[in-house]
C-alpha cells in the first residue's frame, strides 16, 4: 500500500448513500456568541467570510457542470479517528490573538468530497472540473484509483495535509510562519515578509504562501502549485494555477477552549466559476505534541513488491 | 548479504499520537536556546568513532562487511534504504544530514525540523504517554522512541526501539537492541556539539562515542525537498 490515504485505502469500506452535507460540527463553527447574524440562517463569526459570493447559483437550481457533479455516487461519510481528549491541565493556548503556535488538529470528520460550500451551496464547478472530479469520483467506483501526490508520497498540498485528522505544530517567527505537519513530511511556509523572508523560487508542490493579519485573523495567499492538486480524498480538483486563501484566526468562546478556524476561498477560474469557502476547525492539542513516525517512502520505493495499491495513472486532460 | 525482510507497514487510519500532558506553547524558558537554524560544520558519511575503530562483533563485522559488499555490487535497496528509497535515516543518521535542519524546543518536546525529504524526529521531554490505542508502540520505527532530559545545559536523549532497517551511518549496521544516547550542548552562540554514544550489544563489543558538530545558520523559509524526486532523476538521495 502505497500511503495510507492513498484513494484505495479509504475506499477499503463501502460507500455510504450519504450526501454530504454541513455537518453540526461545522455549523458550530460559525456559531460564535458575540458574532454577527450573517449568511441568513447562520450566525458566523467576525472575520469569516460573510455569505455566498456573487456569481454562486444559490438554490436548487444548478449548471450543466453542477448537474454532472450531483449526479456522482455520494462520497463515503466523514470519519473521526479517537483521539485522547484535551487533559483539565492542559497548557492552554497563546493568548495572543495573533499567536497560533503550538499544536492543533483537525476536529470534525473528515470530508472525502467538499461538494458545497460553507453554506451549502453546492461548489460553483465549471464543467472542466465537473469532468475531473467526475473522472475521480468513476474512477473509485470502478475501482482503479488514480495516482495522486499522496499515493506517491509527495507533499499533498495544505488542504489536505490540514483536513487530515493528524496534529500539526505551528511555529511563528516574525516574518513567518511554519506549520509542520505529523503527515506527509508534510510543512507549510507563510512568509509574513516576502522581501525579508524570502519564499522559495521555485514553484512547490505546496505551493507558496503569504500571509498577513488582518485584525486577528491570519489572511494567507497560497498560489504557485508545482502541479495541480487534490483538495480531498475523493479529487475535488485544484488546479496549477489555481489560489487558495486562508483566513485563520483562534476563536476563544468565554468558559472553552479556544479552537482555530480556517475558512478556505477556493480560486481557480479554470475548475470553478466563482470562488468558493470552505471551513475547518481544530482543536486545540499540546497532548499530541509528539508526533508518529511518516514515512512512506520505505513502501513507495520498495522493489520487491507492488507498492502501486491498484492505482493507475490519471489521464491528462 | 544482510537484506532484511521488509514487513509492510500500513499504518491504520485510526492511529494517534496518544500522548499526554504537554507544556506551554511557546518556547521553554531556562534551558539553552538550541533554536534555530543548523548545519553539520564539516559534512560526512561517516560516524567517525572518537577514538579507534568501531568495536564491531563478530557479528557486527560480518553485517558491516555485507554492506560493503552490497555497495560495491551497487545493491543499495539490499542495505541502504535511505539512499535506494529515501527511506528516514534514523537516528543517530540524522545528525550526519548534509543540508539543514531546525530545532524547535515547544510543548515539552524538542523537533527536529530537517531540509532533507523535510524529515522529522523528536525528543519527548516531559510529554507523558497514554495509553497506545492503536498499537503503533509495537512496530519499529525509523526514528524509534526519544526521551530526553535536561542536564544542565545539556540536552540528553536517549532513542531506543528503532527498526534494525537503518544504518548508524552510510554502513554500520545495528539491530534492534540499538540504543543511542546523545548529549547536545551549545560550545558557543553559534556552535551546537552532539556527542553520541552508541551501542548494541550484538554488533558491537562496548558502547563508543562521536562527535559531530553544527553551525548556526540564518533563519530561512526551507524550499521543499522532495528526495523522491531526486531518486526519479537518477540523482543521489543525498544531495552533493
Amino acid at each position: 500500500m502505497a500511503s495510507r490515504f492513498s484513494s484505495s485505502i479509504w475506499r477499503a469500506g463501502d460507500v455510504a448513500a450519504v450526501i454530504l452535507a454541513l455537518t453540526p460540527a461545522l455549523a458550530f463553527a460559525q456559531q460564535a456568541p458575540d458574532s454577527p447574524q450573517a449568511g441568513g440562517q447562520l450566525r458566523l463569526p467576525p472575520g469569516a467570510t460573510t455569505g455566498p459570493l456573487s456569481g454562486m447559483p444559490l438554490g436548487p437550481v444548478l449548471t450543466p457542470a453542477q448537474k454532472v457533479v450531483a449526479a456522482l455516487p455520494p462520497s463515503a461519510p466523514g470519519v473521526l479517528p479517537p483521539r485522547p481528549p484535551l487533559p483539565k491541565d492542559a497548557a492552554m493556548p497563546p493568548a495572543d490573538p495573533r499567536d497560533l503556535q503550538g499544536t492543533w488538529v483537525h476536529n470534525q470528520p473528515l470530508l472525502f468530497r467538499s461538494q458545497a460550500d460553507m453554506y451549502g451551496v453546492a461548489a460553483p464547478y465549471t464543467m472542466a472540473g465537473a469532468k475531473v472530479l467526475e473522472r475521480r469520483v468513476n474512477s473509485l467506483k470502478a475501482g482503479k484509483p488514480f495516482i495522486n501526490a499522496s499515493a506517491i508520497c509527495r507533499p499533498p498540498g495544505p488542504q489536505w495535509q490540514r483536513d487530515l485528522n493528524f496534529p500539526f505544530l505551528i511555529v511563528q517567527a516574525k516574518d513567518h510562519i511554519e506549520v509542520i505537519f505529523e503527515e506527509y513530511h508534510g510543512r507549510w511556509y507563510i512568509s509574513l515578509d516576502p522581501l525579508g523572508a524570502g519564499l522559495p523560487a521555485e514553484k512547490q508542490y505546496m505551493g507558496r504562501s503569504v500571509g498577513h493579519w488582518d485584525g486577528s485573523t491570519l489572511v494567507v495567499e497560497t498560489k504557485d502549485f508545482k502541479q495541480a492538486i487534490w483538495l480531498d480524498v475523493d479529487g475535488t480538483p485544484l488546479s496549477a494555477d489555481g489560489t487558495l486563501i486562508q483566513r485563520i484566526r483562534k476563536v476563544a468562546d468565554a468558559g472553552q477552549v479556544p479552537y482555530m478556524e480556517i475558512v478556505t476561498t477556493i480560486v481557480d477560474p479554470t475548475y470553478y466559476t466563482a470562488p468558493w469557502s470552505i471551513v475547518r476547525t481544530f482543536g486545540w492539542a499540546p497532548h499530541q505534541a509528539v508526533f508518529a513516525e511518516y514515512n512512506c517512502e520505505e513502501q513507495v520505493g520498495d522493489p520487491s513488491v507492488n507498492t502501486d495499491a491498484g492505482l493507475v495513472p490519471e489521464p491528462a486532460d | 548479504m544482510r537484506r532484511r525482510r521488509s514487513a509492510i507497514v500500513t499504518r491504520n487510519l485510526l492511529a494517534g499520537a496518544a500522548l499526554g500532558i504537554a507544556g506551554t506553547a511557546t518556547a521553554q524558558q531556562a534551558t539553552p536556546n538550541f533554536e534555530g537554524v543548523w548545519k553539520i560544520a564539516a559534512p560526512t558519511q561517516t560516524l567517525q568513532p572518537v577514538s579507534g575503530p568501531v568495536p564491531f562483533t563478530a557479528e557486527g563485522r560480518k553485517a558491516y562487511a555485507a554492506n560493503r559488499s552490497l555497495r560495491a555490487a551497487g545493491k543499495i535497496d539490499d542495505y541502504d534504504i535511505t539512499r535506494s528509497r529515501c527511506s528516514n535515516p534514523g537516528v543517530a543518521r540524522l545528525a550526519l544530514t548534509p543540508m539543514r535542519f531546525k530545532i524547535w524546543y515547544r510543548q515539552g518536546v524538542v523537533t527536529f525540523d530537517y531540509e532533507w525529504n523535510r524529515a522529522l524526529r523528536q525528543i519527548n521531554i516531559d510529554v507523558p504517554p497514554q495509553p497506545d490505542l492503536m498499537g503503533q508502540g509495537l512496530v519499529p520505527t525509523m526514528t524509534g522512541k526519544s526521551r530526553g532530559r535536561w542536564e544542565g545545559g545539556t540536552l540528553v536523549s536517549v532513542m531506543e526501539g528503532a527498526s534494525d532497517r537503518t544504518l548508524i551511518d552510510d554502513l554500520v549496521p545495528h539491530g534492534y537492541d540499538l540504543k543511542v544516547t546523545e548529549r547536545y550542548r551549545l560550545v558557543d552562540a553559534n556552535t551546537l556539539e552532539n556527542r553520541i554514544t552508541i551501542e548494541d550489544p550484538e554488533y558491537f563489543t562496548k558502547p563508543w562515542d562521536s562527535v559531530v558538530t553544527y553551525k548556526r545558520q540564518p533563519d530561512a523559509i526551507f524550499a521543499e525537498d522532495v528526495c523522491l524526486d531526486r531518486i526519479l532523476a537518477k540523482q543521489p538521495a543525498f544531495p552533493k
